[in-house]
């Protein structure tokens, strides 16, 4: 018996008849198969059993209800909470991406010190205890050596538990530098409490309005509460409610407006002023309110008469005599008109006068605390702590003038002066902030012109960042103590953009802390005991949850249980008692007697153009922002879900582009995509172009919120940050930047 | 019997997007990403191989400053039912792989990752760009995984994707009726991850043959279109608007097509 | 070069058994062989066949699964007798329809937070798994590729069928059987059924796409859309 060839064949054809008639083949065509759909680098995401927790969004000042789906202990998804009172159910693609800030590889995982050279993004891990006592020890350094007042905090925030625990601790320490970044809130509290009297913040009864007139706020952009903004936008359109939106460029808002208005920008007070001109000269105004509870009416229908006539704003505004005078009658003959103002989201405090003048409108119809109207409201009074006991170094650093100036004899009016404390940690010989703390900011990134913030970052020898993630201002620290993410931690968050209702919100651990973490509360708790004496003797709270939940009390509860709490007895006075101001009153001057313009009333006073940097000859253009909800620019960037939403005529992979009308480019001979260096006195970037018929001949417009240094390769490094190339316009008398653009020339690259 | 039964339970799921209300904010595209666990790259600029299931779309009526307007359009799968609700979508009818199919009890246009070979001749074949291809096998960054959705198959590199008008939160809403002894859904117990994030409310999704749907009577408004209605595929996404050139802008019309119809008439 | 000469040969017939087929190769190589492997040509097939059939009914079964055993072994018929509603006390539908599956051991521990028998398995899981509060990293016979949705709710609930249709009869077993994992998928051969030609005497023996297309043709008239099993 040979295996010859034959034979050899005759056993293959036994084989594969064999084969074939066994199962072998089939099977394993669909085992393989089974295999090739079940790659081992493709995630199966683990199933279990579905819950929601009740919580608050803080990736903006928006605070809406969220609730987030978790599968056992993982959190999936984030939604918004249905019947919430800022956001009922909706929810922006910014608190949808929220969780990939969470689990995202960028996280800070545990303490970090610096090693290389500030901005370098070298560091060291070390011990929450190390860090801890490096800290208590420079703080006890400078406050044995009296200077206590060199020590400063930055916060987004002024309100809650958690800021008000650093300003605690700051007082007992010493030092009256407790700072929180600027935003359009700094201009409305000045002009309420230079018009109505007292501390209030404005709030906006948008959804009882049936006449918005917009003065350049981003309505649907992210203005306020955005996604509360787009529901009052959807009433405005089932109530048929008319918008008009005065702006140089076709925003999302303009665009979904009924009539857009282009103005020349800057000159939205002397529009207003218009407007009053007419509403007064025609009577339109709401007599009971003018003539009963204003104090200064004719004051300033003399000044309005007498200088700002239809014609003159025509010429300031470049928008046309018909327009105004049609715009004035609608705005008065509305039931429930609302002028607001606070240009784009609101991140820049903008000029008083403008506000001053919007809120002047509001007050000629009346519209003042009713509903569909701008209302005066005061903050969640909840916080009752014991009063600080303060020690002998802690008093005399009290007293010290705030680096800022915000409330010294120059700017009584100011509270929070963020861009001049820039300037005098720059100007000082020896920086009058030797240690700084900053929570819920990134100044190195949001503050215009940040070049010099970054050099006043450099002269301040001890940094601290309670930061997440390494942002512009975390890289420029000395130590990072992360804090939890928002979602593995407890957290009160007094609800204020913009609202007309009472709410405190609840953030809560809806996760575990995903890496070595503490709560910013603890830190603060921690330090204090550290330091001992009478700093430790303010903090009599074991931890943050502790303090939180005594201060909270009776509401904890619900918030725990809804993740906010109303106040059922909200409201806000009416007329009669509704003014704290000198007179008891309203005041239609108050901005103007600050000013100067006591006796003798000027236009100026009410209107004096806000002057931009760079000479029309060298810089023809006009460089203006814009913002929008697709990319996020406070203190937080763009999530990988945000960013991919950003269209290919915004950002195309790193290229930013400028918006240009065609006509303007014609002049340039530039077309769509092509390159250009966009040059300002302050910096240069390299820029795509893109036309846009809906922006105003002679303005290019840049968006916020891209050229990130971090914290991932999702954000980083794509496009280029507005505010490099913007500078700080001081408002004389009361402090504040208020910046709208800047002058620039164009050359194609 | 039975037959009757699953007669009575046919539904034709489908969406009325008021384009009046969207404010092109973008939350849908997100919520939807979130949901769907739709993979991400670290450049998504090339909008040809970003995948996003519903992608709002910018239009503008052209005209010269001031008189420029935008309208934003967001477009999920059309889930088209084709010439007399046959199910002949453009994409089923040309998959090779029955990886796409036409469900009449739902009218839901189905993608099945594992089915499919990536022949892309479905991608062609939709009118709507709809449709989009995994070039690259998916990646989440280290911890970013933990946010994955257990509903919804993470897909693979070579097969395409789209919207499925959140299918899988229907099979939970069902799940839910069954335990509690129901066949039928409430309007609101299935609503699409968009629908429920749209902060503006300019989603509205339902049966289009249910009496009892907002659906239903949206539809039917004079401000109502569709996408490429010529092409006869028959979409469920209705849009409304108030304006003309947006309604005229959901088709195509070539220059001189009124001239072109004047003259074969 | 000998091809052609093969080719001559084997035309001639093998009319009887060839009584030379011992001899020696040197003399006649060619001639031997055409002559020769006329016989055993049909043996070399049988000989194959068999081979074949053997590898692929008998060994390709025992190398394709591997063995596996449970991390502890669970007495499902104790449980049952012990609990009140059956398969559902432990396996039971959450509030919002789904299904939990296998318990997790939160679920255990409201018995078993200490040890209550003898058996040395609930030993070992009292003290390797409770005690250390880790998860029992049970092997999942029934476990299905992730692109599959099973609506637990809709055939237990809407349909009211017995759980023994797909699952037999493991809640009277008094041990857990081998897990056999599939080394090619990963999944456990219960899938496929025990028997490698895919014959099934019961309705519990296979849990393929085509198990379930069959019944709800038979059931519900239609094999069901894509979306109804596949997410």
């Amino acid at each position: 018996m040979k295996l010859n060839r034959r034979n050899f064949l005759s056993l293959g054809v036994g084989v594969v008849a064999g084969t074939t008639l066994s199962p072998l083949p089939w099977k394993l065509m669909d085992d393989v198969s089974i295999w090739t759909q079940n790659w081992p680098w493709t995630p199966v995401p683990p199933d279990g059993e579905v819950t929601y927790e009740k919580s608050v969004c803080t990736l903006c000042p928006g605070g809406c209800g969220i609730t987030v789906r978790k599968i056992d202990d993982r959190a999936v998804k984030i939604e918004g909470i249905e019947g919430h009172p800022v956001n009922d159910g909706g929810v922006c693609l910014l608190g949808l991406s929220g969780l990939q800030l969470l689990y995202g590889p960028t996280r800070i995982k545990s303490p970090l010190k610096r090693v290389g050279e500030r901005g370098e993004g070298k560091w060291q891990t070390i011990s929450w205890n190390q860090a801890l006592t490096e800290v208590a020890v420079k703080l006890g350094e400078l406050r044995s050596n009296d200077r206590s007042h060199t020590v400063a905090c930055i916060s987004g925030s002024d309100q809650g538990t958690v800021p008000g625990l650093l300003n605690r601790f700051l007082t007992a320490y010493g030092s009256p530098n407790y700072i929180r970044t600027p935003s359009i809130h700094d201009s409305y509290e000045i002009a309420l409490s230079l018009m109505h009297g007292g501390q209030s913040s404005a709030g906006f009864d948008v959804e009882n309005a049936d006449f918005v007139l917009s003065f350049g706020s981003g309505i649907i952009d992210g203005w306020m509460s955005p996604v509360r903004m787009i529901k009052a936008n959807s009433i405005w359109k089932n109530e048929k409610s008319k918008v008009v939106q005065i702006e140089p460029r076709l925003s999302n808002t303009a665009a979904k407006s009924d009539t857009w208005v282009p103005i020349k920008p800057g000159t939205d007070a002397a529009l207003a002023l218009g407007l009053a001109h007419v509403i007064i000269k025609e009577s339109l105004y709401n007599k009971d309110f003018v003539e009963k509870y204003a104090f200064d009416f004719n004051a300033f229908k003399t000044i309005v008469l007498e200088s700002f006539g239809p014609d003159d704003v025509a010429k300031i505004t470049g928008v046309d005599k018909k327009t105004i005078l049609s715009l004035a009658k609608q705005f008065a003959g509305a039931s429930k008109p609302l002028a607001i103002c606070g240009r784009g989201q609101g991140k820049t405090p903008g000029s008083i006068d403008e506000v001053a003048a919007v809120h002047a409108l509001n007050a000629l119809v009346g519209n003042i605390n009713k509903p569909g109207g701008v209302w005066a409201v005061s903050q969640p009074d909840y916080i009752k702590w014991p009063e600080v006991q303060m020690d002998a170094v802690a008093s005399s650093g009290m007293k010290r003038e705030r680096v800022d100036g915000a409330g010294s004899e120059k700017f009584p009016n100011a509270n929070y002066l963020l861009n001049r404390w820039v300037g005098a940690v720059n100007s000082s010989k020896e920086s009058p902030v030797q240690a700084l703390f900053i929570t819920d900011a990134n100044p190195c990134y949001t503050l215009s012109d940040t070049s010099v913030v970054k050099k006043a970052f450099d002269r301040i020898p001890f940094v601290v960042s309670f930061s997440s993630n390494i942002n512009e201002t975390a890289l420029n620290a000395d130590l990072i103590l992360p804090s939890h993410a928002s979602l593995e931690r407890y957290e009160d968050v007094p609800l204020s953009a913009g609202l007309t209702k009472s709410v405190i919100a609840l953030s809560k651990p809806v996760v575990k802390p995903q890496f070595n973490t503490k709560h910013v509360g603890d830190v603060i708790i921690e330090i204090a005991k550290k330091l001992g004496g009478s700093i430790e003797e303010a903090f009599p709270w074991d931890d943050y949850e502790t303090c939180l939940k005594a201060t909270l009390g009776d509401k904890w509860d619900a918030l725990v249980e809804n993740g906010y709490w109303s106040d059922p007895d909200f409201g806000v006075p009416p007329w009669e008692g509704a003014f704290a101001t000198g007179s008891m009153k309203f005041e239609f001057l108050g901005v103007v007697r600050a000013r100067g313009g006591e006796k003798d009333v000027q236009a100026k006073h009410l209107f004096t153009p806000v002057t931009i940097e760079g000479n029309e000859k060298s810089y023809p253009l006009t460089l203006i922002p814009y913002d929008s909800l697709r990319l996020a620019n406070g203190s937080i960037g763009d999530p990988p879900f945000a960013i991919k939403t950003v269209e290919d005529t915004v950002l195309k992979h790193k290229d930013v582009f400028i918006e240009m009308n065609p006509e303007t480019a014609e002049a340039y001979d530039i077309s769509e995509g092509d390159y250009a260096v966009l040059n300002t006195p302050k910096g240069k970037a390299r820029v795509k172009i893109h036309l846009f018929d809906g922006i105003m001949p002679g303005l290019v417009a840049m968006p916020t919120g891209l050229g990130h240094t971090g914290p991932d390769e999702y954000l980083a490094g794509k496009g280029i940050n507005f505010n490099e190339l913007i500078g700080p316009v001081e408002d004389a008398d009361f402090g504040l930047d208020v910046v709208w653009g800047i002058r620039a020339n164009l050359t194609k690259a | 019997m039975k037959k009757e039964h699953k007669h009575e339970n046919t539904k034709k799921f489908g969406m009325v997007i008021d384009l009046d209300k969207c404010t092109g904010c973008g939350a849908c595209m997100v919520a939807c990403m979130a949901e769907n666990n739709v993979p991400f790259k670290k450049d998504e600029s090339d909008k040809l191989d970003s995948i996003t299931w519903i992608c709002v779309y910018k239009l503008t009526n052209g005209k010269s400053f001031p008189d420029t307007e935008i309208c934003y359009l967001p477009r999920p799968c059309m889930h088209c039912s084709g010439i007399g609700e046959h199910g002949h979508s453009p994409c089923v009818s040309v998959c090779p792989a029955t990886a796409t199919d036409y469900d009449h009890t739902t009218g839901i246009v189905s993608q099945i990752y594992t089915r499919c070979f990536g022949c892309r001749y479905c991608m062609a074949a939709c009118p709507y760009h709809a449709r989009y291809f995994n070039w690259w096998d998916p990646v989440w960054p280290e911890g970013m995984e933990k946010s994955l959705n257990p509903d919804v198959s993470p897909r693979m590199r070579g097969v395409v994707e789209k919207c499925s008008f959140c299918f899988h939160r229907y099979q939970a809403a069902m799940d839910k009726a069954y335990t509690e002894g129901r066949r039928e859904l409430e309007e609101d117990e299935y609503q699409t991850a968009c629908t429920q994030a749209c902060p503006a409310g300019a989603i509205t999704f339902g049966d289009l043959d249910n009496p009892d749907h907002k659906v239903y009577e949206l539809k039917k408004s004079p401000n109502a279109f569709r996408l490429l209605e010529r092409l006869k595929t028959n979409p469920k996404v209705y849009y409304l608007s108030s304006r003309d050139w947006v309604r005229k802008a959901g088709d195509n019309y070539l220059e001189a097509e009124s001239k072109v119809k004047k003259k074969i008439v | 070069m000998t091809t052609l000469d093969d080719k001559a040969k084997e035309v001639s017939p093998d009319v009887v058994g060839d009584t030379n087929q011992t001899s020696s190769p040197d003399n006649c190589n060619c001639e031997n062989k055409g002559k020769d492997s006329g016989g055993f040509i049909l043996l070399f097939f049988i000989i194959g066949l068999a081979a074949a059939l053997v590898a692929g009914w008998i060994i390709f079964p025992k190398l394709l699964y591997s063995q596996k055993k449970q991390p502890i072994d669970f007495n499902h018929a104790l449980h049952n007798e012990l609990v009140e509603e059956g398969c559902e006390s432990c396996h039971f539908f959450r509030e919002d329809g789904s299904f939990s599956g296998v318990p997790k051991l939160a679920q255990c521990i409201e018995c078993h937070e200490e040890v209550q028998g003898e058996d040395p398995e609930e030993e070992k899981f009292v003290e390797t798994y409770v005690a250390n509060e880790n998860e029992v990293p049970w092997l999942v016979y029934s476990r299905q590729p992730d692109c599959v949705f099973f609506s637990h709710a809709a055939h237990v609930k809407a349909a009211e069928m017995d759980c023994t249709v797909c699952h037999g009869h493991i809640g009277e077993s008094t041990h857990l059987k081998t897990y056999e994992e599939n080394r090619i998928s990963g999944y456990s051969r219960d899938i496929w059924g025990k028997n490698i030609a895919g014959f099934k005497k019961n309705t519990w023996d296979r849990m393929k796409m085509d198990d379930c297309a069959k019944c709800h043709q038979k059931e519900t008239g239609s094999k069901g859309a894509c979306f109804q099993c596949h997410k």
